[in-house]
């Protein structure tokens, strides 16, 4: 087994792969920059070694030399930066550090859309449909012809985007010209790349991952899917295992697929194969994300699975902890992301101070964060705070559990979403789970929810208490204390 | 000692209430009439923000936005309306057309030209921060005098935008 394992990442990731390693009893090294140096993962790590930029985190060399230099023979990338690098995972096996993940072959192929979505249905597995070439500059019409060939609605992808970004929907030929020229404007504002290429959207529709596990050793199991339907700005924020949207036969299909497709592309430890549901129940092979995903708690909740634990194992050459009949998928798990966006301010991010926080306990209610009463919220990375996990042996339990875990959650300063999440998790659409990814939420034009009457009048003094406290704080008078001299007597000498 | 109208979802409750630091940490407001005991965290350092209050034995965990237009407790989300009936002062919309970055961050998009007309919260640019794309939009009806920034750009935050004209 590994003595010290790199944390190249940061936030509730990084906390989470800590949280693991300790109890493993690997050391850990953990990196920062100057705006991220009091985040818990930096405090909970054995070693730290600090950044001269946030950028290094997705610079290769720079997390290699310090591997290097702190003797750490493995390095886990957590999800984002370089997690799916093949370029970084080659230069690990250069320098002789194992990274914690699948090999840089494999990465390199899944990276390439594409090409993925060419071998899988080559395989004969149901894909989107979607162009067989890129687009570079000049070609406005030809991507008008493909458009036409696939069928509007269509999705314009940056070939380099990823997690929502560069990615625009055309719903008719005169929407085209715009979307394009905004996916290929992002990508090259964000990636140096203007390609860009189309799928047929499927809408509504149902977006489903299944966890795969697989080891050095040719052993491959599934632990069951999740479900992210419900979108904001195209960011996943609450999501639940088992999915609703499948029957048990679709279900099981589903899960056979996702192995089939596992030992098409050699998979070698965690992954997720990605589908594309629509409301008939078919579904369609989009991708696999080939790195620990943010959503993994439900699956942990589900099977009582350390995934972390199993990703460390399987790197070090171990087999499976379990063979496909010893795994359970009990009850219901769901979880919430919390993230410092202003849900009244158009999703402003809103990094800042957090003045205070509270956490959500009680039974089966797990929150990964690193973020705790006074600390910094780096403007630097992404805006999200926290993971909120709660499981209950079934939906009813589970969503009542949710929804009372949401209540017991403080974050005082920026503003968060978690007054949007605390309104989906009361939407008769998430409540009776008839939501698609077509599921839109907004804090500005929903009715609010209903309450007895006695709660809202003491909600008005609660209100009106507020509203004077800020006006003695903004202007303040001299206050009743002042006037009534005791103010003057309680500096008297005893008598 | 304030008299309040004060408007929860669509109830409105008269409200007076004066809070002094003599009381400590339990005062009365009342309530449409009726004298009830409150409980707060502090009354001789009040703080820009309530955490949670006690009204008459029953506690509450809360959020505020911060324009004090909605109220998270343990029952939900509330629109709030605060009608003071001794501040004669309405508050105006902001009159200033320079539009800040309000985080730092890069420009990925830009929507509108100078001379441009434009109204209020049309998008004008789009600002990548915190891996997410931000709309930015007009603070007010006019023409877009100056443009400050171009795609591409990194800015900083509280960096001039761009200057809206009425």
């Amino acid at each position: 087994m590994f003595k010290k394992i790199l944390i190249a990442n940061r936030g509730e990731i990084g906390v989470r792969i800590v949280r693991t390693c300790r109890e493993m009893g690997i050391a850990t090294v953990a990196l920062y920059d100057i705006s991220d140096r009091g985040s818990l993962h930096v405090r909970l790590a054995d070693e730290c070694v600090q950044l001269d930029s946030p950028k290094d985190l997705s610079d290769p060399q720079k997390v290699i030399a310090i591997a290097q230099e702190t003797g750490a023979d493995a390095v886990h990338p957590g999800y984002g930066f370089l997690a799916e690098e093949a370029e970084f995972i080659r230069a690990c096996e250069e320098a002789d550090i194992t990274f914690i993940g699948p090999p840089a072959e494999v990465v390199e192929t899944l990276r390439t859309k594409i090409e993925t979505l060419k071998i899988a249905h080559a395989a004969g597995f149901q894909t989107p449909v979607h162009s067989t070439v890129s687009y570079g500059d000049e070609n406005l019409a030809d991507i008008e012809a493909e458009a036409e060939r696939l069928g509007y609605p269509v999705i314009i992808k940056s070939c380099s985007g990823g997690r929502g970004r560069g990615e625009r929907l055309a719903g008719s030929p005169r929407q085209l010209a715009r979307a394009v020229h905004q996916a290929r404007a992002v990508g090259q504002a964000i990636y140096g790349n203007n390609q860009v290429y189309l799928e047929k959207a499927i809408l509504p529709a149902y977006q489903v991952g299944v966890q795969i596990v697989a080891d050095k050793h040719g052993n491959i199991i599934h632990l069951g899917e999740r479900e992210g339907s419900v979108l904001q700005n195209g960011h996943k924020i609450v999501e639940e295992a088992p999915s609703l949207c499948l029957n048990q036969d679709l279900r099981e299909q589903l899960w056979r697929t996702s192995l089939e497709l596992g030992k098409l592309f050699n998979y070698e430890n965690l992954g997720t194969v990605e589908f594309i549901v629509d409301s008939e129940g078919q579904f369609f092979f989009s991708e696999i994300k080939a790195r620990i995903q943010v959503e993994h708690p439900l699956t942990e909740m589900q099977t009582r699975i350390d995934l972390v634990q199993e990703q460390i194992q399987i790197a070090a050459g171990e087999k499976l902890s379990r063979d496909q009949d010893s795994v359970r998928l009990e009850g219901w798990a769901m979880m919430c992301r919390v993230r410092a966006n202003d849900p009244w301010r158009n999703f402003l991010p809103t990094p800042g101070k957090l003045k205070r926080v509270r956490l959500p306990g009680g039974p089966e209610v797990r929150v990964d964060t690193y973020i705790y009463c006074n600390c910094e919220v780096p403007a630097a990375y992404v805006p999200m705070l926290a993971k909120l996990t709660v499981w209950a042996e079934n939906r009813d339990k589970c969503l009542q559990r949710l929804r009372r875990a949401l209540e017991d959650f403080t974050i005082i300063g920026p503003p968060t979403n978690l007054p949007l999440l605390q309104r989906i998790v009361h939407m008769r659409e998430y409540v009776t789970g008839e939501y698609t990814t077509d599921f839109r939420v907004s804090m500005l034009d929903d009715d609010p929810i209903e309450d007895p009457d006695d709660h809202l009048a003491d909600l008005a003094a609660a209100a009106a208490v507020l509203y004077m406290h800020r006006n003695q704080t903004i202007n303040p008078q001299i206050s009743e204390r002042m006037q009534g001299g005791w103010h003057k007597s309680s500096r008297r000498l005893p008598q | 000692m304030a008299k309040l109208a004060v408007t929860i979802d669509d109830q409105t409750y008269d409200i007076e209430l004066s809070l002094s630091p003599q009381c400590g940490a339990v005062c009365f407001v009342t309530i449409d009439g009726t004298r009830i005991p409150i409980t707060v965290p502090d009354l001789e350092n009040p703080a820009l923000e309530l955490e949670w209050i006690i009204v008459d034995g029953r506690p509450y965990e809360l959020t505020v936005e911060e324009n004090l237009q909605w109220i998270k407790a343990y029952s939900g989300l509330h629109r709030v309306k605060i009608h003071d009936h001794e501040a004669a002062v309405v508050p105006i919309r902001s009159s200033d057309g320079r539009v800040k970055a309000p985080i730092p961050g890069l420009i990925t998009q830009i929507l509108v030209e100078e001379g441009q007309e434009v109204t209020l919260d049309q998008p004008l640019l789009v600002l990548e921060a915190m891996k997410m794309e931000n709309e930015i939009r007009a603070p007010l009806d006019g023409h877009i005098e100056t443009l400050s920034v171009e795609q591409g750009q990194t800015v900083a935050q509280n960096d001039i935008l761009v200057s809206i004209n009425r």
